[in-house]
């Protein structure tokens, strides 16, 4: 629960977006903003002015940190924190609290993806 | 094309707030680099998502560097005493006027009271000092006027009369006069949010048969004048807050702390 009141849960579609890209490892800009728009990452069109106010945001909540990791000195990486990672958790436990009502009230169908 | 939208997006990343540029304009430049020469983001849709991600996150990184420069402590703290300092002044520049034309306002009353009750204490009848022939319609004249009332509060004699009577003060106002000898008050005849108010000076005739006297006059015209120093003195407040609030917002953002942290990079912080 403390990670909740901390942290602005039930969380912004982009900065779900950005913790679940950064869940596979490290990203820089452009690689989060595409898993972003793919299906698995929820669809979400991010242009680079969303992503990077959102990271800075994540970096000041402790979600998110900027690694080491350099291959042009344009891009930066960045990681999740042990903190981002609980609080994606969190919040992956509430939307699949949430889905799961929905299948209870018969939205969606039973025993698998819609 | 490429360099010529690159051209273009570099310039739109100037709008950005200072700091959040120098943090990450580079890197937003390089995610926009790296977008054009993905082969499977169609030319028209990552147009449509920049354009809207500039007029968006531009909102928002303004409204954000706002609010940090705005609510440091101090910088509130500054407002508050200042808005103190304005509110003081302007509930100055209103009551110091109002009181000055209001305690104005009794002046002739004061002199026509105290002769009034002179003449009685002397021996006259009401009647004979106050002139028969005048009358003065208390709603429309600006002309003051004299009644004289018996021990109980009843007209004796009057120049003046409110629709087509002589209105007396509450028995309180007697009471009062009977303690002290003197009362100044705003009698207000007839109740209601239109109604007449008259300034009055109310004296104490005490011998062989003890009367009082009222002097008054409406003050429709004097109250107009407060009214005038009211909405001044509402203007010039209003624009002091406004003043203040510009003048915290341009030194918020021009004296925020340029090593807060914020947009640091890794190799900045290391």
């Amino acid at each position: 629960m403390a990670v909740e009141t901390r942290s602005g849960i039930p969380l912004s579609p982009a900065v779900l977006a950005i913790l679940l890209s950064l869940a596979e490892g490290e990203k820089h800009g452009y690689a989060m903003m595409k898993d972003a728009r793919s299906p698995r990452g929820g669809g979400i069109a991010m242009g680079p002015g969303t992503l990077y106010g959102s990271v800075d945001r994540m970096m000041r909540d402790g979600l998110v940190e900027e690694s080491d990791k350099q291959d042009d000195e344009r891009r930066r990486y960045y990681r999740l924190t042990r903190r981002g990672r609980e609080v994606l958790a969190v919040e992956l436990k509430r939307l699949d609290a949430t889905v799961a009502a929905a299948r209870s009230l018969g939205l969606l169908p039973h025993g698998g993806r819609s | 094309m490429n360099v010529r939208m690159e051209w273009l997006y570099a310039q739109a990343l100037r709008c950005y707030p200072p700091e959040f540029r120098a943090s990450y304009a580079k890197a937003m430049e390089q995610s926009f680099r790296d977008a054009l020469r993905d082969d499977e983001m169609p030319r028209g849709l990552l147009v449509r998502i920049v354009l809207r991600d500039l007029v968006v996150s531009l909102v928002k990184e303004h409204m954000t560097m706002l609010r940090d420069s705005l609510t440091r402590p101090a910088l509130v703290f500054n407002a508050l005493v200042l808005a103190g300092i304005a509110t003081g002044v302007a509930l100055a520049l209103y009551a110091i006027p109002q009181h000055v034309l209001r305690s104005g306002l009794n002046d002739p009353q004061i002199q026509m009271a105290g002769d009034l009750a002179a003449r009685l204490e002397q021996g006259a009848a009401p009647d004979e000092v106050v002139s028969r022939g005048v009358r003065v319609d208390m709603a429309r004249s600006l002309a003051p006027f004299v009644i004289v009332y018996d021990e109980q509060g009843h007209p004796l004699a009057s120049q003046g009369v409110l629709n087509g009577s002589v209105p007396a003060p509450p028995s309180g106002v007697f009471d009062s006069v009977r303690q002290r000898g003197e009362e100044r008050l705003s009698w207000q005849p007839v109740r209601g949010r239109d109604g007449v108010r008259i300034a009055a000076v109310v004296k104490r005739v005490n011998g062989a048969h003890p009367v009082f006297v009222l002097a008054g006059r409406n003050m429709r015209e004097v109250e107009a004048r407060i009214g005038d120093v009211q909405t001044m003195a509402g203007l010039t407040w209003v624009g002091m807050l406004g003043l203040i609030v510009v003048a915290t917002v341009v030194f918020g953002i021009y004296s925020r702390p340029k090593s807060a942290g914020r947009y640091q990079t890794a190799a900045e912080k290391g």
